[in-house]
């Protein structure tokens, strides 16, 4: 198994606390010997001190069944060895054991050598050069204690004369103490401290085990799966942010990185896809439009002389539609390719819608789709690009038609289009296109959209739960999404995903649950900000409050055909998402999309299945701060590598149906 | 008809060349066709047609080449420019270039003649070689 840091630091703490241990506890041991060491040759010497005193008369007196007597009843105390009385010359005068009594020593013997080996007289010599240690026979230490004993007056002056006046030492007392309970007591400390040793290894061991499992190896583990994970391209991966200290920081920067590159690659899929858009369109325009003039010019040349046979004029009908339709899909590839900021002027809407009904009627009159047109007479021009709101228009209008004619019952619909002048609150109208964390890292996330417009990005944080939130970015609608549901009524706190910074506002509560509130910076605007409890709809945006409500131009048009489901509603800004299967290029609402929210203003939509869909444009009648330009208004470079653009779409460029020189604009 | 000729057509594209002229000549124009800029210029027809249709991505000189050299030898005769790839930027740079009108392909029998007949029509009430 290969090694890991677990077992590396259990191994390496171990090893120190081992030596640590063994050091401390050699030195306290030692120090415990020495005390108790010291303490037993202390009591050697007070022994051998009172055993001279009181022998001292009996000495003098040379009474030495009286001194024998007396080293008898001393050497039969517990832990005492013996007690022997040696002369001069080392023979053994008097002794505990009997046995050993008139023996001589020899000197160089183990327990003398240390003191007559050295040379020394044994005159006056301390305490500690006059005990030994030996082993007994069997084993056992002694500590011996010897006290010379030197000559007096008294004693060469006794009666018995046996000592001479010259000799300087008379004898030596030997105490010799059993060292027994000082092992024991010495062993005991050692295999205390031994066990002790042990515990504290095994502890730590065990303490660092767990730890670096919960520290390093379970998130090192995941962030390692997570890895393999983003190297195999799964980028929406994220490790569970629980892990603390660098590990955790650690995880929070892999999650980090991982997020942006999956923004970034979004974003470029995204751009990526656009451009790829606009090189196609060019490319198709260039190369199919030249077939196709061949097949529309010569197949409305036919149609034209097709004579009295309906079957022909009937397949002359349809190939002149088809190829008609391919002329709108490739030029819908292009207004999408080439959407430009509009040159606002006055504009009539009414006039507008006129000019938009008169396009699209033939194709209405044939679809046997009634069309009623209610125009709000003297209405105040507004802001805008003329053309590109005639083509937002004629787009609607083509939409309620094909909903309309995709109705069941194939009885032919009625579309209403109608303007007014409305005054709209801000909330649930006005657009946040901007939104940035209070240190500045943008959260609007062009990837994902509500409603056509880019989402809040944002994380969510609840209990144990973290995943992202996208803000329906128009104030006072709450048409959220999240990655994970939150229980109605939680109160969750909000990050900003890239700086991780709290997005909470202390200064305010909510006005309707007084819960905390937590906002975005919005450029020029102040702060928008929303009520942190699920499901509660308290939001405050104080720069929009106090413009009151805004002065708008509306288009709606409505039609009675199909509706749409939830899910199409959800969708039907994306690009390429279409509901009429071959029949739509899925871009018409994408582009007229682009070109309100060009104008500062919103396109919203209404729709039930089964009864109908009301589309409202809403041009402002105030310019609101220039939203940044979306990536879908890029200029795309066309098939020669030229970045294309122009304030009007293509339609313009055209001469009208059925008269007059087109061309001058 | 006394042999002139009405419109001068330049693609490079031949089904192009064929429907125009198919078109043009069943509604009693006559027609000269020219596959590029150089070959335009170069026929005498040029020099007498009554108007010009030409495509603006041409190989060679650009069609709008060849707009600015017959603009500056006939400032009176109509030209309009067709092309498969229609934008603002292009219908921009040959109005400037003296473009009598603008045609996005592809078009239909009854927008070319309307076009067509409506440029001629501006030809004679200038007065520039009235048709006999």
């Amino acid at each position: 198994m290969k090694p890991n840091i677990g077992t590396l630091a259990i191994l390496g703490v171990a090893t120190v606390t081992a030596v640590v241990i063994g050091v401390m506890s050699g030195v306290v041991i030692n120090a415990h010997q020495g005390a108790l060491t010291g303490q037993l040759a202390r009591s050697a010497d007070q022994l051998s001190e009172t055993i001279a005193s009181s022998t001292y008369y009996d000495m003098l007196e040379n009474r030495r069944d009286a001194v024998h007597r007396e080293i008898l009843t001393i050497g039969r105390q517990q832990g005492i060895e013996k007690v022997r009385l040696f002369n001069a010359s080392g023979r053994i005068m008097f002794s505990s054991d009997e046995r050993e009594i008139g023996h001589a020593l020899d000197k160089n013997a183990e327990a003398c050598y240390a003191c007559h080996a050295a040379g020394r007289p044994l005159e006056r010599l301390e305490m500690p050069a006059r005990s030994r240690i030996y082993r007994a026979p069997d084993g056992h230490r002694v500590l011996g204690m010897i006290r010379p004993i030197h000559n007096e007056p008294s004693c060469w002056q006794a009666d018995c004369h046996a000592h001479g006046r010259d000799e300087a030492v008379l004898g030596v007392l030997d105490v010799d103490l059993s060292m027994t309970d000082v092992d024991r007591q010495l062993t005991h400390d050692r295999t205390r401290l031994a066990l002790l040793a042990v515990l504290a290894i095994a502890a730590s061991s065990l303490l660092l085990w767990w730890l670096s499992r919960r520290l390093i190896l379970r998130p090192v583990a995941s962030l390692m799966a997570s890895t393999r994970r983003v190297a195999h391209g799964d980028l929406s991966t994220a490790i569970p942010d629980t892990a603390w200290l660098e590990i955790g920081d650690l995880a929070r920067a892999f999650n980090d990185m991982t997020r942006r590159l999956g923004e970034a690659q979004r974003q470029l899929a995204q751009s990526d896809k656009l451009a790829s858009v606009g090189r196609l369109a060019a490319g198709v325009a260039h190369e199919i439009n030249n077939p196709l003039t061949g097949v529309l010019t010569y197949a409305s040349f036919l149609q034209k002389r097709a004579g009295d046979d309906p079957q022909t004029r009937a397949d002359l009908d349809v190939i002149v539609r088809e190829t008609k339709r391919c002329r709108d899909i490739v030029r819908g590839l292009l207004d999408f390719a080439r959407q430009t900021p509009p040159r606002l002027e006055p504009t009539d809407l009414d006039e507008v819608v006129r000019r938009a009904a008169g396009i699209v009627m033939n194709q209405l009159t044939l679809a046997h789709v009634r069309l009623d047109i209610d125009l709000a007479t003297g209405l105040e021009p507004v802001p805008a690009e003329a053309n590109q709101i005639q083509q937002v228009v004629v787009n609607l209008l083509l939409n309620a038609a094909d909903a309309v004619a995709g109705k069941d019952d194939g009885a032919g619909g009625v579309i209403r289009v109608r303007t007014a002048a409305v005054a709209v609150p801000p909330r649930g109208s006005a657009t946040i296109r901007s939104a940035a964390c209070p240190k500045g890292c943008t959260l609007l996330d062009p990837s994902v959209r509500i409603a056509g417009a880019p989402a809040i990005r944002m994380l969510r944080r609840w209990g144990e739960h973290e995943s992202t939130v996208y803000l329906d970015p128009v104030y006072g609608r709450f048409n959220h999404q999240a990655a994970e549901p939150c229980d109605e009524g939680v109160i969750a706190t909000y990050l900003c995903p890239a700086c991780r910074s709290k997005l909470e506002v202390p200064e305010h509560r909510c006005e309707l649950c007084q819960a905390p509130m937590y906002g975005v910076q919005v450029t020029g605007l102040g702060r928008a900000e929303w009520c942190s409890r699920k499901g509660c709809q308290g939001c405050r945006w104080d720069a929009m409050d106090a413009l009151g409500e805004q002065r708008c131009a509306a288009i709606v048009v409505e039609d009675d055909g199909r509706g749409m489901t939830a899910e199409e509603l959800g969708r039907i800004f994306e690009p390429f998402f279409t509901t009429k299967g071959t029949r739509g290029t899925g871009l018409g609402l994408a582009v007229s999309w682009g070109i309100v929210e060009g104008h500062g203003g919103a396109i919203t939509v209404e729709s039930e299945p089964g009864k109908g869909t009301r589309f409202t444009v809403r041009l402002p009648y105030r310019a609101t701060p220039a939203p940044e330009p979306a990536v879908a208004r890029a200029p795309m470079p066309d098939a020669r590598g030229i970045a294309t653009s122009g304030p009007t779409g293509t339609r313009d460029a055209r001469p009208a149906p059925g008269g007059g020189a087109g061309g001058s604009r | 008809m006394n042999g002139r000729i009405d419109v001068l057509v330049v693609d490079d594209e031949p089904v192009v060349r064929d429907a125009v002229s198919r078109v043009l000549e069943a509604a009693g124009f006559s027609v000269a066709t020219a596959p590029d800029a150089e070959t335009a210029l170069a026929v005498p027809v040029s020099d007498t047609c009554r108007m010009v249709l030409c495509d603006l991505m041409l190989p060679g000189e650009s069609g709008l080449t060849l707009l600015r050299e017959l603009r500056a030898r006939r400032p009176d005769v109509p030209i309009v420019m067709i092309t498969g790839y229609a934008t603002p930027a292009n219908a921009e740079a040959v109005r400037e270039a003296g473009a009598t009108a603008f045609l996005p392909k592809p078009f239909d029998e009854d927008e070319l003649l309307t076009l067509v007949r409506h440029a001629l029509a501006q030809t004679d009430v200038a007065g520039e070689e009235p048709r006999p």
